[in-house]
């Protein structure tokens, strides 16, 4: 640095500088002196002994290439640096907002499924769980839970959705450290007894709650969530028999309301993507409400 | 045969519902499904069908009853049905697709 700056400081003035350079080459006093007048001379006559006009040029040329590459140099880093911090910055904010716009339409869908027309889908509900304990909307308050509706006696649906709830439970407890609360509600309550399910749900996941209850709970509950299920008609006692029922899974927020359904056309892993999108997507009621209060409010609604 | 159907110890020999069960009626069924479509046969519910189903399929269908439980062998049979039409009706729409694009 401090060579350039004097190699800088030189080049600024031509006449001073060969002065200086010389003086750098040659320390005596009465050697300066001299080679001082033969710079004035040869500026007049334009005539000095042939030994010295080499040196001078040599001398002049490193002045003038030298510092030029140091120059150029330090401005294509500079520009290459910021092209690339540019272009980082750029990515991360598009990627950024993209999450976040995403996220709010998943919270607007939510927040729609909520209210859902004049009626709220879902509601306070009376069962009982497969240790004969009594579960009811409470129960799904503080976190998220997810509702399926099947019977034991299903021939291949219901095994199908089980298990792949049981994918999804394990790769949000897994992945995320996510702890939703799976629950099989059963349309069949005259088989389904506490036991029956209790057997039945350990072939899945741990976790998974049986609920079942009297036949007026179980239809007050699916009535509720708008779930079909049908059982034939003139069912003899101890005859063989299945019951239709709708297909979906209900995601419903930890205050206990229902925000989404995810039907057939899900598959393992875009349901695994849906449910993480709404639950990374969750504003607490409080949040939401503060929200409407704000001027900037009608950007949320 | 009516009167077998309201038989009181039918409840008994249904099969447990357990994971290693279903797996073995979901395979018997499998296995009987493949021989009907060897014979050709379509509807397994059809009483035209009984015949021929006992000279080709006589081993697979009673292992799938014995393997299932009643009401799943009616509702398999009639999804297999079911399935085929659909699928029939898709292969349809497919090619008149494909015709009215070579039209245009």
């Amino acid at each position: 640095m401090l060579n350039s700056s004097r190699k800088y400081a030189c080049r600024s003035l031509f006449r001073q500088a060969n002065v200086s350079i010389k003086g750098l080459f040659y320390n005596g006093g009465a050697y300066r002196r001299g080679f001082s007048t033969g710079c004035c001379l040869r500026s007049d006559n334009k005539e000095s002994p042939s030994a010295r006009q080499p040196l001078d040029r040599l001398q002049l040329g490193d002045e003038i290439n030298e510092p030029e590459p140091i120059r150029t140099r330090f401005f294509q880093f500079s520009r290459w640096k910021a092209t690339i911090a540019l272009l980082l910055l750029s990515g991360g904010t598009y990627a950024y907002l993209s999450r976040k716009r995403r996220l709010l339409e998943t919270e607007k869908e939510a927040d729609a499924n909520r209210a859902y027309g004049s009626v709220a889908l879902g509601g306070p509900f009376n069962l009982t769980d497969f240790n004969g304990k009594p579960f009811t909307e409470e129960n799904l308050k503080g976190k998220f839970s997810i509702l399926y509706f099947g019977f034991s006696h299903c021939p291949d649906i219901c095994p199908e959705e089980l298990d792949r709830l049981t994918y999804w439970i394990s790769e949000l407890d897994d992945k995320d450290h996510i702890k939703i609360q799976p629950l099989f509600i059963s349309c069949d309550p005259a088989r389904d007894t506490p036991d029956v399910l209790k057997e039945y749900l350990s072939d899945f996941h741990p976790a998974i709650i049986g609920l079942t209850g009297t036949y007026d709970q179980v239809k007050s509950v699916c009535k509720k969530y708008k779930v079909y299920f049908s059982t034939p008609r003139d069912v003899k006692p101890n005859q063989d028999y299945l019951v239709d029922h709708s297909i979906f899974f209900y995601l419903i927020d930890p205050e206990g309301q229902f925000i989404d359904a995810l039907g057939r056309n899900y598959d393992e892993q875009s349901g695994l993507e849906k449910i993480r999108e709404q639950i990374q997507a969750y504003v607490p009621k409080e949040e939401r409400e503060r929200r409407s209060k704000k001027w900037y409010s009608f950007i949320f609604n | 045969m009516g009167l077998f159907s309201f038989d009181g110890g039918k409840k008994e020999s249904q099969p447990p519902n357990t994971r290693s069960q279903r797996k073995l009626c979901w395979e018997s069924r499998d296995a009987f499904f493949q021989c009907l479509d060897k014979a050709d046969i379509l509807d397994a519910m059809d009483p035209k069908n009984s015949k021929s189903i006992k000279s080709h399929c006589k081993v697979e269908n009673e292992k799938f009853e014995e393997n299932c439980a009643h009401s799943w062998i009616k509702y398999f049979k009639e999804k297999r049905v079911i399935d085929f039409k659909r699928e029939q009706t898709i292969k349809r729409i497919e090619q008149e697709a494909k015709q009215r694009e070579r039209n245009q």
